[in-house]
């Protein structure tokens, strides 16, 4: 869709669980509001159906979160507020200037008085020989494959990582016919009662754990804690998977292989934060491996230190949906509040409640990313010939070469190395490196600083860019 | 080879795709993705640096690890474009 507008009072970047709970509220207001998502469809990663052009899904089942969200969906689909899908930010300038590409044919620069960054998190991954393979995909992408478009990757598979995620992508995948070899959990099995503390305020989030559990249970899945992917091999595409044992601090104990004969392996390591669009709008950033990684810094209000720039959701801590709502609310009410506007329908809650709920969502995030973080020993286990940036193909040995040089911080190593340089521009292997690094160093993150982020902030092309068209 | 399509979605609207010069079955609404993944293409293009096959990991626009050549634009990402009827693709992985 494409608008004849070149100014918005807000612009949302990002239509997924914060995005469109701001949207909403945001809607009912006088105020002109645009609501931009790269993705084909709007509600980000969680919220995905089977497209109605597609067909019915016959045994549709949905959570009381998820429902919530495609509620808020299709009021914002039906109000009057402007949406843009395959729209990809581009960058974020002085003068309340972004520029954006519409459905890789056009660019359009546009001017907001308040921008809303709501970029969700991608997938996390922790590098081993061969996961470059063919057949080794990601837990989400399994899961889009089902959602969206009905597909399982394989019959039968196997599946490895860390996390609450991989087993509701098992569950995902067992409902739907699928047949697990396995499911390799790389943290020991006690992680899970450490949530217990957290009950009171998180139940929903044990009932659907419970939920899961039950059906991998049933369904016979073996399910094998600190057990970690030390292989993947094959012959062109997948073929076999190796997996061993690991101690309490991550190190593998030897003995311990097991082979699997399987040509489709998915693999997730939880979450990171998409901060590039923020980073690169100048927002100021925090390291917070207890959080997710690096983390928009935001204060209680969800403002940055950039004047009218504000951030929700998972970029400002990786915490799923409950937390993601009501961070879109408090962002939202900001917003009115900024433009010193009464919203027309009253807030569902106070702001008071709101702050005083977000403290046990930010609690969650810290019990939950730090028992499924990644042991350092395992980090530092990944062998000399595994290529850990995929586009560029740099190995674990260049890294630690690049290291012992002098390279002591992201910049000088991808100077060094090309390491996150390729089409996906670090996305994939940055979050590990920054691990390498901070393991190889022994430095804080924060004293080393990020990758740069310059625009165009995703791949563009030529036509597409010089094709800008000015809205008068 | 088995069908990797669920059963328990009434699916409308069958369509044809054309990759590296053979035709193969998919329905609207589906990624080309998701239709190529259907059809048994996993090896989707060979890395550029080091010649080695890869295939799709993310399945949702970060990786580009699906970019391929669809209707004549280069470097598309598979997972985040839908087919249309007679739609030509052509994977990065012909040497």
């Amino acid at each position: 869709m494409i608008k004849n507008k070149s100014h918005y009072n807000i612009i949302i970047i990002g239509s997924g669980f914060a995005g469109i709970t701001a949207a909403e509220i945001l809607a009912d207001t006088n105020l002109s509001l645009l609501l931009l998502d790269e993705n084909i469809h709007f509600g980000g990663q969680l919220l995905r159906k089977i497209p109605e052009e597609l067909g019915e899904y016959s045994s549709y089942k949905t959570d009381k979160i998820k429902k919530i969200g495609f509620s808020f969906l299709e009021k914002v689909e039906n109000k009057k507020i402007d949406l843009m899908n395959q729209t990809v930010l581009l960058g974020v300038y002085e003068n309340n200037e972004i520029l954006i590409e519409y459905n890789r044919e056009k660019t359009y620069t546009l001017k907001y008085d308040i921008l809303l960054f709501a970029t969700g998190s991608r997938e996390r991954f922790l590098p081993f020989k061969g996961w470059t393979l063919p057949g080794v995909y990601s837990t989400g992408m399994l899961q889009v494959l089902i959602k969206s478009s009905g597909i399982l990757p394989a019959k039968k598979m196997l599946m490895a990582g860390s996390g609450l995620f991989l087993f509701a992508a098992a569950y995902e995948y067992l409902n739907n016919g699928g047949k697990l070899m396995g499911i390799m959990e790389q943290s020991p099995f006690w992680n899970k009662i450490k949530f217990f503390p957290q009950i009171f305020h998180q139940y929903p989030k044990f009932l659907e754990g419970a939920r899961y559990l039950s059906k991998i249970y049933f369904s016979k899945t073996p399910v094998k804690y600190q057990r970690h992917v030390i292989e993947a091999r094959g012959n062109k595409t997948l073929e076999e998977v190796v997996v061993g044992k690991i101690d309490k601090n991550g190190e593998l104990i030897e003995g311990t292989e097991k082979t699997y004969q399987t040509d489709t392996l998915v693999i997730g390591y939880g979450f990171v934060p998409n901060i590039e669009a923020p980073q690169v709008a100048g927002c100021q950033l925090e390291y917070s491996r207890e959080k997710g990684g690096w983390i928009v810094k935001v204060n209680d209000l969800m403002e940055t230190n950039r004047d009218n720039i504000l951030a929700a959701g998972e970029i400002t801590g990786i915490g799923g949906a409950q937390k993601s709502l009501n961070e879109g609310k408090i962002a939202a009410h900001t917003i009115l509040d900024k433009l010193s506007l009464e919203n027309k329908k009253p807030l569902v809650s106070s702001l008071k409640k709101l702050l005083k709920e977000r403290k046990h969502h930010m609690s969650f995030v810290k019990c939950f990313n730090s028992l499924y973080r990644i042991k350092p020993k395992t980090i530092l286990g990944i062998p000399d010939d595994t290529t850990v940036c995929r586009c560029e193909n740099i190995d674990m040995q260049s890294l630690k070469k690049a290291v012992q040089m002098g390279c002591y911080n992201p910049n000088a190593l991808k100077i060094m190395t090309r390491c996150t340089m390729g089409p996906c521009q670090g996305r994939i292997c940055a979050p590990v490196i920054y691990d390498i690094l901070q393991i190889l160093c022994q430095k804080n993150p924060e004293d080393m600083g990020l990758f740069s982020v310059r625009p165009p902030l995703k791949p563009v092309s030529i036509k597409s860019l010089g094709n800008i068209q000015n809205i008068e | 080879m088995e069908d990797l399509r669920v059963d328990n979605i009434k699916r409308k609207q069958q369509i044809k795709l054309k990759v590296n010069g053979k035709e193969i079955k998919a329905y609207k609404g589906e990624t080309v993705l998701a239709s190529l993944i259907a059809s048994g293409h996993k090896t989707l293009k060979t890395n550029p640096v080091s010649h080695e096959p890869r295939g799709a990991l993310c399945g949702m626009g970060v990786c580009f690890e699906c970019t391929m050549t669809i209707n004549g634009i280069p470097n598309t990402r598979a997972c985040v474009t839908k087919v249309q009827e007679g739609m030509i693709i052509e994977t990065h992985d012909q040497e």
